[in-house]
């Protein structure tokens, strides 16, 4: 490939278009024309047909054989209802559903409670139990806000992905995990200025919830959907946070590191 | 690409047919993960995205208007997936550019393949709007009208940045060839 003297505009137009199959009848019969007369031209249309020639015959490449499987494991279509199944039973009829919701959700908050007291005996620092300033169900404001910064988690045993969202003062973290066995999620907030808020979403008697030394850790298995919400400490305002450290272990190895970038 | 097959698949996974979105997946999983490995050069940034694709093609399939081409809307979703990784990894790395031009993918154990490797180098040292323009065109074989369509720029654009990206990559090539002929062994 060698360098060629200026082209006009027009002609490399017609090169480019030529190589491509684009060109109307005319404009190829004035390319035709054109590459009679000049020499120059008719090197840098042979150079411009043996590149491109080179780019479309870049070879395709074998996506690796998990990625489909792996796709179509994490996707949730909706679910299609029929006019059986869209029936309300009685307690359906009788009660509205947000009653019905908000126990279930008190029955939630209460298990976790109880896992946390529980994982209390544990070694918890004095400053690590007055971060616990609520563990039931919040309002769904939390679900809202900006988003911060996302990560996707694909391993052989460990899917899903994490978004970490901001409103106010809350920042919060929505987190989708599927797996097969125990997994373990460590969320590292010391030293930036943040306490733990809440949890939701764990109705699963098996979720071990603790937070310990400025960082809450999450156990659970299966296919599970849960929100953590951290607040930002009244003495840290106007202060940069550092990014938030996560941990995914599954069948009690590490398999994911990442970072959230807490500021956009 | 078939618009009318894809067009009644993407209905019956709106109403939650698993078979049906396997089909999509699986028609177009390998277009979408070549065209994210072309244009972040990286077979696991290319599988990750891959994957972040069909996770939001399918998290919106309901707000998908058949209006438009199927395969159209998932190549632009993997253009700017691909692009944000990359914006992604320069926001973490910022040294991560100047390891685009030695690029290694496992052609590189082919002496054959040494010149698509180079063609790889080339490319990765575009600007992100002339690598995408040329890896639809290229790679994945779409018109300028689609290119359009897809990076929602008019054909104009398209062509001048198609031109302005060959031509980029042309003066790459040479200049490595002749570093080759210089420094490097025959």
């Amino acid at each position: 490939m060698s360098e060629h003297k200026h082209i006009d505009q027009h002609a490399e137009d017609l090169l480019n278009g030529g190589v491509d199959g684009v060109l109307s009848v005319a404009e190829q019969d004035e390319l035709n024309s054109l590459l009679a007369g000049s020499a120059q031209l008719r090197d840098l249309n042979e150079e411009l047909k043996t590149f491109t020639g080179l780019l479309d015959g870049l070879q395709e490449v074998e996506p690796p054989p998990y990625l489909q499987e792996s796709i179509e494991r994490q996707i949730r279509l909706p679910v299609h209802r029929n006019q059986h199944e869209e029936k309300q039973g009685f307690f359906g009829t009788w009660l509205p559903a947000h009653w019905l919701r908000t126990g279930f959700a008190l029955a939630a908050g209460a298990v976790l409670t109880v896992s946390i007291y529980e994982m209390g005996s544990g070694p918890m620092t004095a400053e690590d139990a007055s971060n616990l300033v609520g563990t039931v169900i919040k309002s769904q404001a939390a679900e809202q806000g900006e988003l911060l910064d996302s990560i996707h988690i694909f391993t052989n045993t460990l899917t899903g992905r994490v978004e970490l969202r901001k409103k106010d003062d809350l920042f919060t973290l929505d987190v989708q995990l599927n797996s097969d066995g125990p997994t373990q999620v460590v969320v590292n907030f010391a030293g930036r200025g943040l306490e733990f808020e809440s949890i939701t979403r764990t109705q699963d008697q098996k979720d071990i919830v603790s937070i310990v030394d400025g960082s809450v850790n999450v156990a659970s298995s299966g296919e599970k959907h849960y929100t953590l919400n951290l607040r930002r400490t009244t003495n840290s305002e106007g202060r940069e946070i550092a990014p938030l450290e996560l941990e995914f272990f599954a069948n009690n190895a590490l398999v994911h590191e990442a970072k959230l970038s807490v500021s956009q | 690409m078939y618009k009318d097959r894809d067009a009644a698949l993407v209905n019956d996974c709106k109403r939650g047919d698993r078979r049906a979105m396997s089909q999509l997946v699986s028609q177009y999983q390998r277009p979408v993960f070549n065209a994210a490995y072309r244009i972040l050069g990286n077979m696991d940034d290319a599988a990750d995205t891959t994957q972040i694709v069909f996770l939001k093609v399918f998290e919106h399939i309901a707000d998908y208007d058949s209006k438009f081409k199927f395969f159209s809307w998932v190549y632009r979703i993997a253009i700017n997936e691909s692009l944000n990784q990359i914006k992604k990894r320069r926001k973490q790395e910022p040294l991560a550019d100047s390891q685009a031009s030695p690029w290694r993918g496992p052609d590189e154990e082919f002496d054959a393949a040494r010149l698509s490797s180079r063609v790889q180098g080339a490319l990765m040292l575009l600007s992100d709007d002339y690598r995408t323009v040329v890896v639809l065109k290229h790679i994945s074989g779409c018109s300028y009208q689609q290119i359009s369509e897809i990076l929602q720029v008019p054909e104009k654009t398209v062509k001048s940045r198609l031109y302005s990206a060959r031509q980029l990559m042309k003066k790459s090539l040479l200049n490595d060839g002749n570093q080759d002929k210089g420094g490097g062994p025959p």
